[in-house]
């Protein structure tokens, strides 16, 4: 474990780090735009420069592994120079495209400006044009302009989409990023490549235009969208959600996400969603509040009898979530009546090798753990014959969040429909549900950004949310439906019930918002 | 001193491009007894001789074979016959009038080494040497000088020719592996070296046409018999390409240390009638330009270039006199460079080229003063901070023609037009 | 549809197992498609090469575009390349090139109208004592004149 010395401070390393890992770990400051530790080493930006004690000449901090004792330091003046130098010459063909480009406010380039910038630009020769608003497929649109060649998405495309859709043509300062002849950049991992662009040459065309960065909240989740359970960040504010990005997690998912799961906000915000409990009985369909709604279907489940109810559970929701309704309905209702609803057996097993998985339920482990628990040893066919013979009168349904995924759904319905009175606690909206005749109660739930939980993954790894934000204030989580429809009542968490607004959890605070506004940093004039 | 015919001895025989030709003069008889030798002896020798790399780097040769891991890894030998720099034209004479030379040079060097397989990788442009290089190995392998066990010694060796497609950066050693290799030819990054991680990860050695052919005679007749010619630091003899303004231009080979002057003026012939010498580029484009006072002090060995701030390099020696106009000749050199560059890392890629639209905002008339100042800060900052050397070989030119050259510069700036000359530049060219 | 004859087709796969790496077999493969196609290659071409040799589209393509002596455009019967670098410059070579493209009618790089000749600047050709000089196709033509040069060409059918 060889120590070396960084700006003063001595820090002790495994074998073999380089330089510039050793240092972001330290938490300093290094500018770099074509190192990334998920892909291979480039040495192509000559930004990580760093002065090592002995070296007449600075070295680039990415392709140097530690020794022992190494003094290492990139605050000098002369490495100052050769960074400022070394930004100047990524800039001279550089469009000013700040105005129109998705990145500002995250752009390795704005950022590197303010700290070392040249007020003073000396470029006064024409710019080299290259392509603008190229289609590169499904999900990126690239500006060949703004690229600055660092070529990790290139690097990604080799070496972890393994798909080599593209390549840098041309030499000198022609080179252009590309795809050979108009074939499209279409892999299951495309966005990631948005991501790691540290300028605005590959942007989303799901994000494109929509929103300013510094606009833009974060926190942390885990992604719902199969049962890898990607660590992820989400983005959002008043308006609702706007994007999701990968973040590292050494167990589960690496630096990466697939592009599936990018669109698991849209199942989050308001338009998507059900706002009101939809109440419908021989006068028709009515609105009401959930929690009313709840209360309602207690009278009925009151004098239902164990024998004729049966539950039916998505593995969409937390642990915690599972545990309530589960012991709500095998001690307070008496029904050991409770199916798991799988929704797509054939490509159930399936995994691509990378991160995604044909199970595209966040917590198939979490809710079968929590079935053996309580002894449930019920399948689907029971259910079926159930309903077809009028055996099983009311059904209680926590349907999937990500209706996306559940290619059987409308078959579902139909099937569940054929029971007396139909139950269906779900978080977003859909026809097929508007549609059902007989006693039906829709009941809007939360969804996962909205609540604390644990989802457990394919691999048994339990990971813990926390709640991000509220989007539907009134929905109901699966732990408090199950208290109001067992007739007990939600309990307020007393123990903080008014809170000054810059110490609730889920506003973003001030120092946070810091980071992405440039008033509060600037170099020298 | 005079011209000295080690390597070019029987050039001027045409049948010594043949394998009959070349053994009637002695060839092969080194390689009889290289193999009688112990490799490590052989690598000694050379190392004890002062070779140092005539492609231009001017590496020790001995020392650069020192550096493969002394186990059983399976290396490469490859000769670096891409010869891209400008003013350079002795590897092709080499290649056409004697491709056995090179043959038996590398199959000694192989032998030294510890190789089984080379490669010579010739520029994509230069047909007729492929040709004469095709015909001489198929001639080795039919005499049993190539292949399996040569001369019955139990030594393996493969040696084939890779064609190249025109990129001046596949002379830079690590860019003709990644283009040996099937990739873009773009350099790698060093640390790992090629002798330790070369051609496909494996131990690799990359050395000059003349520089292994050369070691065929280091062999032959020792490396004290090496050093008779040449200075201390600089031992043996040389091929130097002379072009430009000069009556006589070919390929010379005279020791080193010989006097620059010399070369131009008795060997090449001197000035054309009524012309003064004005300024001699000694290395390839790539050196810092002469004036014609330096040039007078000036020999052909690595310290005395070095000394006046200049580099032997590859031997390629172009004269300029007095008829020629500076800004107009670096305009050609940074156009080259831009056009060659490969385009990896942000300072040569963007630096080469803002270098040649400056300069050609000068040339059209539509220069400022302060432009002459930005080249030398632009070049400056160029310099030391890239994956290879071609950042280097295009800041050097640019700073040494300003400095040394600046009046012109000026006036140009000044005037919009050349100061030798008297034209602009759409007059120079139409 | 482009398809290599079955000779080019031989060549390619002899190319693929010559070398200790498929894809050193990119550059010869280029040279025999450039070949068969008259001179220059298509986005078409790399396609059907990518599926022959089962090497993706954009490593090939990246070769393609990095090298100067493979033609994205098509050019004439004859590819007339003047040196122009620094030791040619000295001598001419520049002017010999625009006497030529004078003489013969056409612009840098565009093909003459009788399909014969497209005219090119080039770097150094290493034959920097026999300035100024040019490549036709294969062949090198030194110690050029304007006069010496066209008379060459002219004799060129």
């Amino acid at each position: 474990m060889p120590k070396c010395t960084i700006n003063g401070k001595e820090v002790e390393v495994k074998e073999g780090t380089t330089i510039i890992k050793a240092m972001v770990d330290a938490g300093e400051r290094i500018a770099h735009y074509c190192w990334h530790d998920g892909l291979s080493v480039a040495g192509v930006c000559r930004l990580c420069m760093v002065e090592i004690e002995g070296n007449p000449r600075v070295q680039i901090a990415c392709n140097t592994t530690i020794t022992e004792g190494m003094k290492i330091n990139n605050t000098s003046e002369k490495v100052k120079e050769a960074v400022k130098w070394g930004l100047d010459f990524h800039l001279i063909n550089h469009p000013l495209d700040c105005p129109i480009c998705d990145q500002a406010g995250e752009c390795g380039l704005q950022d590197q400006y303010m700290e070392y910038g040249k007020y003073d630009p000396e470029m006064a020769e024409p710019k080299q044009k290259k392509k603008k608003v190229v289609d590169l497929g499904p999900t990126v649109v690239l500006d060949s302009e703004r690229c600055i060649l660092c070529s990790r998405c290139v690097r990604f495309t080799e070496e972890v989409s393994k798909t080599n859709e593209l390549g840098i043509f041309n030499r000198g300062d022609r080179s252009e990023i590309g795809t050979h002849d108009g074939m499209p950049l279409d892999n299951k991992y495309s966005l990631n490549t948005v991501d790691i662009c540290p300028v605005g040459a590959l942007t989303s065309k799901d994000f494109r235009f929509r929103q300013r960065v510094w606009y833009l909240k974060d926190a942390e989740t885990v992604c719902n969208g199969c049962a890898t359970g990607c660590n992820v960040k989400v983005y959002y504010n008043k308006e609702g959600f706007f994007r999701v990005k990968p973040v590292y997690n050494e167990n589960v998912n690496g630096y990466w996400m697939c592009d599936e799961g990018r669109d698991i906000y849209k199942f989050v915000n308001r338009e998507t969603r059900l706002l009101k409990a939809q109440v419908r009985s021989n006068s028709g369909w009515s609105e009401m509040p959930a929690g009313a709604a709840a209360k309602h279907a207690h009278e009925l489940l009151k004098t239902t009898s164990g024998d004729s109810l049966a539950l039916v559970l998505t593995a969409q929701y937390t642990v915690e979530e599972f545990d309530a309704i589960v012991s709500t309905f095998v001690n307070e209702f008496k029904t050991k009546k409770i199916y798991f609803w799988i929704n797509n057996k054939e490509t159930f097993d399936n995994f691509d090798g990378i991160l995604l998985r044909g199970d595209k339920n966040p917590n198939t482990k979490g809710l079968l753990k929590v079935l053996e628990k309580h002894g449930i040893t019920a399948t689907w066919n029971d259910l079926s014959q159930g309903l077809a013979s009028g055996a099983i009168k009311t059904v209680v349904v926590a349907g999937p969040e990500n209706q996306a995924v559940f290619p059987d759904f409308h078959e579902r319905v139909k099937e569940l429909s054929k029971a007396q009175n139909l139950i269906w606690l779900q978080a977003g909206k859909n026809e097929a549900l508007m549609s059902l005749t007989g006693n039906v109660w829709l009941i809007p739930m939360k969804t996962f950004v909205e609540k604390d939980g644990t989802f457990i993954n394919h691999a048994g790894l339990e990971q813990k949310f926390k709640k991000v934000t509220t989007v539907v204030s009134e929905a109901l989580t699966l732990t408090e439906a199950a208290l109001l429809m067992s007739g007990k009542n939600l309990a307020i968490p007393t123990a903080q019930p008014f809170l000054p607004l810059n110490q609730r959890p889920d506003q973003v605070e001030l120092e946070a918002r810091k980071k992405n506004e440039f008033v509060f940093r600037r170099g020298s004039l | 001193m005079a011209e000295v015919k080690l390597l070019t001895e029987f050039y001027h025989l045409p049948e010594y491009q043949t394998l009959a030709g070349y053994k009637a003069k002695g060839g092969y008889e080194t390689l009889v007894k290289a193999l009688k030798m112990q490799p490590q002896a052989i690598i000694d020798e050379v190392k004890a001789s002062g070779l140092r790399g005539r492609g231009g780097a001017g590496f020790p040769t001995g020392m650069k074979w020192g550096f493969l891991p002394k186990n059983n890894e399976p290396r490469f030998l490859l000769c670096n016959a891409d010869e891209g720099e400008p003013g350079t034209f002795k590897d092709r004479m080499m290649m056409e009038r004697a491709p056995h030379q090179l043959i038996e040079g590398m199959i000694i060097s192989a032998f030294a080494i510890g190789s089984n397989k080379g490669y010579i990788y010739v520029r994509g442009e230069y047909v007729y040497p492929i040709e004469c290089l095709k015909k001489a190995l198929k001639e080795a392998y039919d005499a049993g000088l190539l292949g399996k066990n040569i001369l019955g010694s139990g030594f393996d060796f493969d040696l084939d020719v890779y064609r190249g497609a025109g990129a001046y950066i596949c002379g830079e050693e690590t860019g003709m592996i990644s283009s040996l290799e099937g990739l873009k030819g773009q350099p790698k990054l060093k640390p790992p070296f090629p002798a330790v991680q070369g051609y496909l990860r494996k131990p690799t050695i990359v050395n000059n046409v003349e520089t292994l052919a050369a070691v065929t005679y280091i062999v032959r007749d020792g490396a004290q018999a090496y050093r008779k010619n040449g200075t201390e630091k600089s031992a043996g003899t040389k091929l130097f390409s002379l072009s430009g303004n000069v009556m006589k231009p070919g390929n010379y080979e005279v020791p080193l240390g010989y006097p620059l002057m010399d070369l131009i003026m008795k060997e090449g012939g001197g000035m054309k009638p009524g012309r003064r010498l004005k300024a001699v580029i000694p290395g390839g484009s790539s050196a810092p330009v002469l004036t014609a006072e330096e040039v007078a002090k000036a020999n052909l060995d690595y310290e005395s270039l070095a000394g006046l701030g200049s580099m032997l390099g590859s031997g390629a020696v172009i004269v300029m006199d007095d008829s020629q106009c500076m800004v107009d000749m670096l305009g050609v050199l940074t156009h080259f460079y831009a056009h060659e560059s490969c385009g990896q890392c942000t300072p040569c890629r963007e630096g080469t080229g803002w270098l040649d639209k400056i300069l050609h905002s000068i040339l059209e008339g539509r220069g400022r003063l302060q432009d002459i100042d930005l080249l030398i800060k632009i070049a400056d900052n160029m310099k030391g901070k890239t994956i290879c050397a071609l950042s280097d070989a295009a800041a050097l030119p640019v700073l040494s023609f300003v400095t040394k050259f600046r009046d012109e510069f000026e006036f140009y700036v000044r005037e919009g037009r050349s100061k030798v000359k008297g034209t602009t530049y759409a007059e120079m060219h139409h | 549809m482009f398809k290599l004859s079955e000779q080019g087709l031989a060549e390619v796969k002899k190319e693929l197992s010559r070398y200790e790496a498929r894809d050193s077999a990119i550059i010869p493969s280029l040279y025999v498609a450039q070949k068969e196609n008259n001179g220059f290659i298509t986005p078409e071409i790399i396609r059907y090469l990518s599926q022959v040799m089962d090497i993706p589209e954009s490593r090939i393509n990246e070769v393609f575009k990095f090298y100067t002596m493979f033609n994205q455009q098509p050019v004439g019967k004859y590819h007339v390349q003047v040196c122009t670098n620094i030791s040619c410059a000295l001598e001419g070579g520049r002017e010999l090139a625009h006497h030529i493209c004078h003489e013969l009618g056409v612009k840098y790089g565009d093909v003459t109208a009788d399909g014969r000749f497209t005219v090119s600047k080039v770097e150094c050709l290493g034959s920097c004592g026999t300035a100024p000089m040019m490549q036709v196709n294969d062949t090198y033509y030194e110690n050029l004149t304007p006069e010496t040069a066209m008379n060459l060409l002219r004799g060129m059918k």
